[in-house]
């Protein structure tokens, strides 16, 4: 348990679990309007708050990365990141269920990016349980008696 | 606890901010509650073409005109002959009273981007028959499949 609470093991998380939000950030940053496909063909959200999320999601996707690699904020990052990550599990997991092979919209903004469901819910959970040690097991603090022992 | 509350909603605020300041931006902008951004579905906003058939329009039609969705430097390396660039991303710009009229004067407009991923230009073609145009067609693998078919590109080093 107190591995799970080391430093170099948040830096590490941070950086890599940092690295991919940013890189996912990227192309949704650019131009939005694709994702609106995306988010379309998933086929759960009425047309009203679809635009609402293309327009933020990008920049929640930069910030947690930006957040997780600087660590500036992180633990809050990490917070917004599960959320996130949840959620996705949630949006893809239905549609496995259903059967349907979604454009996940995880990597590129391409609608025909087109993905088993079932193997994209597999590849989000280690980035949902890197997520969770840095949210749920904050590293010691220097000032902390067990970290000096 | 306190603490990563409050860094959540700077991180939540930041986004709005950052959110709304980016949407403002004309090039990129979005109706903020989504209306008219459905898929583009064929047969309603495009017709899917095979480069053979494009190319048999392009001699039959004389006012055939070939939009190249992709990067500058793709297109100057080497296009269909006669295309025009298109950038989906800046096309309010891009879109003059000569632009405008000569896509109204075109028998029939081909859009074609770089592979088999055509959402690009289906959302392109899509804008254009918003803006009145008839539905465009989508060249399906596009520039890849042109050359596979052996069609040749203007401009292109052989």
């Amino acid at each position: 348990m107190s591995t799970l609470r080391a430093r170099w093991l948040h830096w590490l998380l941070g950086i890599v679990l940092g690295g991919v939000f940013l890189y996912a950030s990227f192309s949704k940053l650019l131009d939005p309007r694709p994702l609106v496909t995306i988010i379309w063909g998933y086929r759960i959200l009425p047309a009203g708050p679809i635009n609402l999320m293309a327009i933020y999601m990008p920049w929640m996707e930069l910030l947690i990365g930006l957040g997780l690699l600087t660590g500036l904020g992180r633990r809050s990052a990490a917070l917004w990141a599960v959320l996130l990550l949840v959620m996705f599990e949630l949006a893809l997991g239905v549609n496995a269920i259903r059967g349907v092979n979604v454009a996940c919209g995880c990597f590129s903004s391409s609608a025909e990016d087109v993905h088993n469901a079932w193997v994209l819910v597999l590849r989000d959970l280690p980035m949902l349980l890197a997520a969770l040690v840095m949210l749920v097991f904050p590293p010691r603090s220097s000032a902390d008696p067990a970290a000096a022992a | 606890m306190r603490r990563l509350l409050r860094d959540a909603s700077i991180y939540l605020a930041a986004v709005l901010v950052l959110g709304t300041s980016a949407n403002l931006i004309p090039r990129r902008h979005l109706a903020w509650w989504g209306k008219g951004h459905e898929p583009p579905q064929a047969g309603v906003d495009f017709t899917l073409v095979d480069p053979a058939s494009a190319d048999a329009e392009r001699a039959s039609l004389p006012h055939t005109l070939f939009l190249d969705t992709r990067s500058p430097a793709e297109f100057a390396a080497g296009h269909v002959a006669g295309a025009v660039a298109l950038s989906y991303t800046d096309l309010d710009s891009q879109w003059t009273p000569a632009f405008d009229a000569r896509l109204r004067r075109a028998d029939t407009i081909v859009i074609y981007g770089s592979s088999e991923e055509t959402d690009v230009e289906q959302l392109a073609a899509q804008e254009l028959h918003r803006r009145g145009l008839p539905p465009p067609q989508v060249l399906a693998g596009g520039v890849a499949a042109w050359q596979q078919a052996g069609l040749p590109l203007e401009g292109a080093t052989p």
